[in-house]
């Protein structure tokens, strides 16, 4: 009795975790998304979509299945055990490709840099050139190269500067032991403005000093893409109307991603999609739709990375990033309306 | 039960009070410590992101109440699992080794080797074997705990006082009956020193496992309070981590008064 309902707990609680739902049609095709983190108003779009079925029309049973630190999505994508991919960005589907992971990018959902450097409105870092002589935490998993490049644009020798590898906290930050420090701009600048207030923070954005750096990717694994283009396809198009929905309807939004989450701050989730939304459609998304790839934006990404010697040579990026997806829809479905 | 009445086992009402007794003055000094706490918090002013009052914390999980039980029910039962496992296993091959040696001298090494590799370098190869179940996590909790079980069984098995096995073997014992009746019980204090470890080791790694990839579970919620530096959700998954902790640590301490009844290490 005790093992019998040991292996059904088991089998039910692992049944329930591969679904993940009422399993629907037959003949729809199981297949996966794997987040970059856990479930927050970040990616509510894809779980926006999957609640109003748009997958299931397009012929997929979708599992939602959240990231963590220390997953690397495009591993998970390229050994099949995911599907598709919201990968960490431009910077990470190139060291994939590089590495020769059979994966491709088939969307940019955050058109610009999702982070900036902040500093005090009071504090001794008025403006770029007054890094020279502050302290600087940022992270040293790609924001690190934008800072990098952000400095050389503007003719300022990070070598002499005390730049230090950023923890998971903003309290050094708050408590003044460091000047600049990096944010997200839907997460760490949220704490950052309950702590000391927006009217104390200044910003600086790297899109202001000619750095862009697009984050968020949608990825594919090459097998199966070549093996399925229509039901790629499809999941992009079900992609995209999640996201308008989610963005004509940002209560109901909200109020599903705290179903999936019920522990997270409302407050703190409705600043995110807003920001969500600014990120996914600024660039070339503002014109062209959701997803956009914009060729120009990941090309000046890519010379950072290869500046910096962090790729060790230029990547075919036309191989990389495909966008016969999101541009078989028209821009006018990809946009608000 | 007995023919001899205890002073505290005479009435059935007054033993089952001496039982819950201790429960009771834990659960006092807990909440005389988190009482202290607020007090503390409060009067010096401590800001809430460097230690929030414990009352919040509560309300945060009444807030949500559902989420913190799915929580402790998930992570309860993903070390559960991977620990039984871990210590029948951890058990078994401790038997085993103390028995053959050349079993001892190939696997154990093995063993050792896997022990040094960290938990949070193979988390994604856990992931990729069994996918976001409760068997990738139970798997995690598993390494983590067999592998005392399996030194604490295999010295224990070794304690044996050789005299006692001579005797035996004199009144014509078999191997067998010399590790049922001789072996096994000497070892079993050792074994559940082990199992004592093994089950706050097996938690942390039902916690840790729950951050690759997985929506609900202790280290779900303990991960979502660390990336928006939420400190009271994330003092709200310690203390249920605390609390789940206590309970199985009480539970083999439980089982160890019952099992090792002439005294073993927490005699």
């Amino acid at each position: 009795m005790k093992r019998r309902s040991f292996l059904s707990t088991l089998g039910a609680v692992a049944s329930a975790a591969m679904i993940g739902a009422p399993a629907m049609a037959e003949d729809l095709e199981k297949v996966s998304l794997r987040l970059k983190w856990l479930p927050q108003a970040q990616f509510v779009g894809f779980y926006m979509a999957k609640a109003k079925g748009y997958y299931a029309d397009e012929g997929l049973d979708l599992t939602i299945n959240p990231g963590g630190p220390n997953l690397l999505t495009e591993n998970l994508v390229a050994t099949g055990s995911d599907t598709f991919g919201l990968s960490g960005g431009t910077d990470s589907v190139f060291a994939a490709i590089e590495k020769g992971l059979p994966i491709t990018c088939i969307g940019i959902a955050h058109q610009e840099t999702p982070f900036v450097f902040v500093s005090k409105a009071d504090g001794p870092v008025q403006e770029l050139a007054d890094f020279q002589d502050a302290s600087i935490t940022t992270w040293f998993t790609g924001a690190n190269y934008v800072l990098y490049a952000m400095l050389a644009a503007n003719g300022l020798d990070r070598s002499t500067m005390n730049i230090q590898p950023q923890q998971v906290s903003v309290t050094p930050f708050v408590d003044g032991q460091v000047d600049v420090v990096t944010a997200t701009r839907y997460n760490e600048y949220y704490t950052l403005m309950t702590r000391v207030g927006e009217e104390n923070l200044k910003r600086f954005v790297p899109e202001d000093f000619g750095v862009s750096f697009p984050r968020d990717t949608l990825i594919v694994g090459n097998d199966w893409a070549a093996e399925h283009p229509e039901l790629v396809q499809g999941f992009v198009r079900a992609s995209v109307k999640g996201w308008l929905d989610t963005f004509a309807d940002k209560g109901a939004a909200i109020d599903l991603i705290l179903k999936e989450a019920p522990t997270l701050d409302r407050a703190h989730q409705e600043f995110m999609l807003d920001e969500i939304e600014k990120i996914m459609m600024a660039g070339a998304a503002a014109t062209d739709g959701l997803f956009a790839i914009d060729m120009d934006a990941v090309g000046k990404a890519h010379q950072i990375m290869v500046d910096y010697e962090v790729l060790e040579g230029p990547i075919d990026l036309g191989k990389a990033f495909d966008s016969q997806y999101v541009d078989a829809i028209p821009a006018a479905e990809r946009l608000p309306k | 039960m007995t023919a001899v009445p205890a002073p505290a086992g005479s009435f059935p009402a007054a033993r089952r009070f001496g039982a819950v007794l201790p429960l009771l003055r834990g659960v006092l000094a807990l909440a005389a410590v988190l009482a202290a706490v607020e007090l503390i918090v409060i009067a010096l002013g401590i800001r809430p992101y460097v230690l929030p009052r414990p009352s919040a914390v509560f309300e945060a999980i009444l807030r949500t109440p559902a989420a913190y039980r799915d929580a402790i029910i998930r992570t309860g039962l993903e070390t559960l699992y991977g620990f039984a496992a871990g210590a029948l296993f951890g058990i078994g091959i401790g038997i085993a080794f103390s028995r053959l040696r050349f079993l001892r001298e190939t696997v154990f090494p093995i063993f050792i080797v896997s022990q040094t590799i960290p938990v949070i370098a193979f988390g994604a190869l856990v992931v990729m074997w069994f996918g976001n179940t409760i068997l990738a996590k139970s798997v995690i909790v598993f390494y983590l705990t067999f592998f005392p079980v399996t030194v604490n069984t295999l010295l224990g098995m070794r304690a044996v006082d050789q005299k006692q096995v001579q005797l035996l073997k004199s009144f014509g014992a078999s191997e067998g009956e010399i590790l049922r009746k001789l072996r096994f019980p000497t070892a079993l204090p050792h074994i559940f020193v082990a199992l004592r470890i093994s089950s706050a080791l097996g938690l942390a790694g039902a916690v840790v496992g729950e951050w690759f990839g997985d929506t609900t579970g202790l280290g779900v919620l303990l991960l979502q309070g660390m990336y928006a530096e939420n400190m009271v959700a994330i003092w709200a998954s310690v203390f249920c981590s605390a609390l789940l902790g206590v309970a199985l640590f009480s539970a083999i301490g439980f089982a160890e008064r019952r099992i090792v009844f002439w005294g073993g290490s927490d005699a």
